[in-house]
């Protein structure tokens, strides 16, 4: 049996990827790829911890509601950038600074 | 009634004689026409009408004393006003008289002066002074023609102004006299210390307060007032020490030889009639104030005066300092006269000398012009006033030369002139005085006498020299264009000349107590020795030709051999006993001296001490100033940068890029699970 920790370890490897390509990336695509990465850690982690529970299939259950949630969220990020392209004709997260003071 | 009266109309009448040159001084200086010749010798002809109007009226009469309320100060009570008695009145004629002369020679004389009618005004000037101090009756009033004289004397001495040495030689002349009226003005304030009055009446007239006041042990007591008796001492020192200044007395004599740069009319006036006479004129005035001591004093000063301006005579080679020197000779002898108590004698050779002494400076002139004339026409360039280039003149010029050797013969004091009656009555009393006293007095007559030899030597040197032999400068075949100066000033020559006989002064020409004159004056106080009075005169005029002889041989026949020029005595006196020098050393030196070190003092020790206040102060504020600069502006410009800094830092999280606030997110995040954790 494949020890808990590996998944973990795993996990922890994807969502630190994830949150790298989220702070480095500079385009709003990867960064959105980066969000995804982090998303599929916690998914990854409810089904590893879903082993463990004792009404079997809960953590299943929850790793589908949020790969559901994980892309009306894409779709919604997806709009949200397109709207951005045109305002700034670009997708460069450095360029859409306009919330500084 | 009627005397009163007189008495105002004399008093008023001297007044206007004094005052007409005066008038004469400012129409001139106003009126822009120029010229005032004959204005200016209208008023001095009226004022010596009047003069002798007041002498026939005055001489040997009471005197007249006129004086109104001048001012107050405080409760004492200043007069100003007349006082005419024989030697004012006298004084006055001859001021005017010789005033008169000069003028009239002055129209030929300076007639191609540009600034001519400035002449005229300086003339009206002085004898405006002049006779406004002999007529004074207080010591203030004379104090200020005193000054006033010193002052006209300034202006015509430098009448040439923009010749250097005529500008330097009227400074040294006013600058020597007011040494001289530094005495004069002590000399007031003791007397009035003592005596509350400057009233020349009431101090010097019979009875009058010096006359009254004793002398009691150490004080000198007059009423209720009391000093010490050396005060009297000093008040006569004070006096003559005015007087020495004026008449030219060593030590204060050597303005008068350079005050010969004015031109020689002016040269003649102050020699003769005005300047030098004011001296002895004060001390004649004021005789009664002078202590045995001080008498003493004036017979040495005045007999080394004598001899030394004598003894410088014989080597000069400037015809009119030859006559400057003469002068003060002369004035050395009624100085001393006046200091033996031979005050009429003094009095009497003081006028002959105006005479004989302003003949003999207009003939000099007359010399001087012809042979500026003669340069002119040939432009020929020589020295006109230098003896060693004249020579031979006689013949061209009669009347120079025969005024020149009647004036010489009356300075030197042979019989028949004016010049024979006085001198010789000085020497006279001067031997009568000797034999009274004892030790080193009894050698100064015998002083004079040699003083009166040498005399007779230089003045016929000059004689001998100008007129007789021959020409030096000029060709022989050119010497026919000098032809003696125009009437105007060969007519003064002979008027003078006639006064420079024994007919004006004396009846009898051998005997000087015949005099009217002389009589006019009786206070001699001197015991009389008649063996003296045909011995000396005998003496004087033997030794006097013999020397005249001497010159003939030297000057004529040898034709001036220069023997004498090495020895050391004759250095001495051609550069004039080096008073010049000593006093440049002296008094010039030494003063440039104490202001190069005050100068000294000045730059270094005070510059120096503002100096190093200034960079302690500079010093002191560029500390505050780094102190200013580093420390408050740094407190306050760090508190600014550190807000700047801080602000900034802060900034940076608000860069507007979602990326940096999500890192910022994490690290506060992090951080915080980093701190819970190890808290």
């Amino acid at each position: 049996m494949i020890p808990i920790a590996h998944f973990m370890l795993i996990s922890a490897c994807l969502f630190c990827t994830g949150l790298y390509a989220v702070l480095t990336r500079r385009n709003a695509i990867q960064v959105l790829i980066g969000i995804e990465f982090m998303i599929n850690a916690a998914v990854l982690n409810f089904v590893a911890f879903g082993r463990y529970d004792k009404i079997s299939g809960g953590g299943q259950m929850f790793a589908l509601f949020a790969i559901v949630l994980a892309a009306a969220g894409v779709a919604v990020a997806l709009a949200i950038i397109l709207n951005v392209y045109k305002y700034f004709k670009s997708i460069d997260p450095t360029k859409t600074n306009t919330l500084k003071d | 009634m009627g005397g009163l009266n007189l008495t105002e109309n004399i008093a008023l009448i001297a007044l206007a004689a004094a005052l007409l040159p005066l008038f004469s001084f400012v129409f001139i200086l106003l009126s822009k026409k120029g010229g005032g010749a004959n204005f200016a010798l209208a008023s001095v002809s009226l004022s010596l009408v009047l003069s002798l109007y007041l002498f026939s009226q005055l001489w040997n009469t009471a005197p007249v004393h006129q004086q109104f309320s001048w001012f107050l100060i405080g409760t004492v009570q200043f007069y100003a006003g007349v006082l005419l008695n024989n030697l004012s009145v006298l004084m006055m004629v001859m001021v005017s008289g010789i005033s008169v002369l000069v003028h009239i020679y002055s129209r030929e004389y300076m007639k191609n002066d540009p600034n001519i009618s400035r002449y005229w005004a300086y003339l009206g000037l002085f004898c405006f002074s002049m006779l406004g101090l002999t007529i004074s009756d207080s010591l203030l009033l004379i104090y200020i023609f005193w000054e006033l004289v010193g002052f006209s004397s300034y202006l015509l001495i430098g009448f040439w102004y923009s010749k250097h040495t005529a500008s330097q030689a009227a400074k040294k002349a006013f600058i020597m006299n007011r040494i001289g009226d530094l005495g004069f003005l002590t000399g007031i304030l003791i007397i009035y210390t003592q005596f509350q009055t400057l009233d020349l009446h009431s101090l010097f007239g019979d009875g009058g307060l010096i006359g009254t006041s004793s002398i009691d042990g150490d004080l000198w007591i007059s009423g209720s007032q009391q000093m010490p008796v050396i005060w009297l001492s000093i008040a006569g020192f004070a006096f003559f020490l005015g007087a020495m200044a004026k008449s030219a007395q060593f030590p204060l004599h050597t303005w008068l030889p350079d005050a010969m740069e004015g031109p020689t009319s002016v040269s003649s006036l102050i020699h003769a009639a005005t300047m030098v006479a004011a001296g002895v004129f004060l001390i004649a005035r004021i005789y009664p104030v002078f202590d045995p001591l001080i008498l003493d004093l004036m017979v040495w000063i005045g007999a080394f005066t004598a001899f030394m301006a004598a003894s410088i005579a014989l080597t000069q080679n400037d015809i009119k300092r030859i006559l400057a020197y003469s002068t003060i000779s002369q004035l050395g002898f009624m100085v001393m006269a006046i200091g033996i108590g031979a005050y009429s004698e003094s009095i009497f050779h003081l006028t002959t000398h105006a005479f004989f002494k302003c003949l003999l400076f207009l003939a000099a002139g007359s010399v001087i012009h012809q042979l500026h004339h003669y340069c002119e026409k040939n432009g020929h360039d020589f020295d006109c006033q230098d003896i060693r280039l004249m020579g031979g003149l006689r013949k061209r010029m009669p009347f120079a030369f025969w005024g020149m050797c009647i004036a010489s013969a009356a300075l030197v004091g042979l019989p028949l002139t004016s010049g024979f009656l006085s001198k010789d009555s000085i020497l006279i009393r001067a031997f009568e005085w000797g034999a009274a006293r004892e030790g080193v007095f009894v050698v100064l007559p015998w002083v004079m006498v040699l003083t009166s030899w040498l005399t007779a030597f230089y003045i016929f040197r000059l004689i001998f020299k100008v007129f007789l032999g021959e020409s030096r400068e000029i060709k022989m075949d050119r010497l026919v264009q000098i032809n003696d100066s125009p009437a105007q000033m060969t007519s003064v020559l002979v008027i003078l000349s006639f006064f420079c006989t024994f007919i004006v002064f004396d009846s009898n020409p051998v005997s000087f107590e015949s005099s009217w004159l002389w009589n006019g004056f009786q206070i001699s106080m001197i015991k009389e020795i008649s063996i003296f009075h045909w011995l000396i005169p005998l003496i004087l005029n033997f030794g006097s030709i013999v020397l005249i002889f001497v010159a003939y041989r030297i000057y004529v026949r040898d034709k001036g051999s220069n023997k004498m020029e090495v020895s050391w005595l004759y250095h001495v006196s051609n550069r004039e006993w080096y008073f010049n020098e000593i006093y440049n050393f002296m008094f010039i030196r030494s003063v440039e001296k104490l202001s190069l070190l005050t100068y000294r003092f000045d730059r270094t020790v005070i510059d120096g001490l503002v100096l190093s206040v200034a960079a302690l102060t500079k010093i002191i504020s560029s500390i505050a100033d780094w102190f200013d600069r580093n420390i408050i502006d740094g407190l306050v410009n760090s508190a600014g940068s550190l807000s700047r800094y801080i602000g900034r830092f802060f900034r940076n999280f608000q860069s507007g890029r979602l990326q940096n606030y999500l890192t910022t997110m994490l690290l506060l995040m992090l951080s915080f699970f980093i701190l819970s954790y190890l808290i």
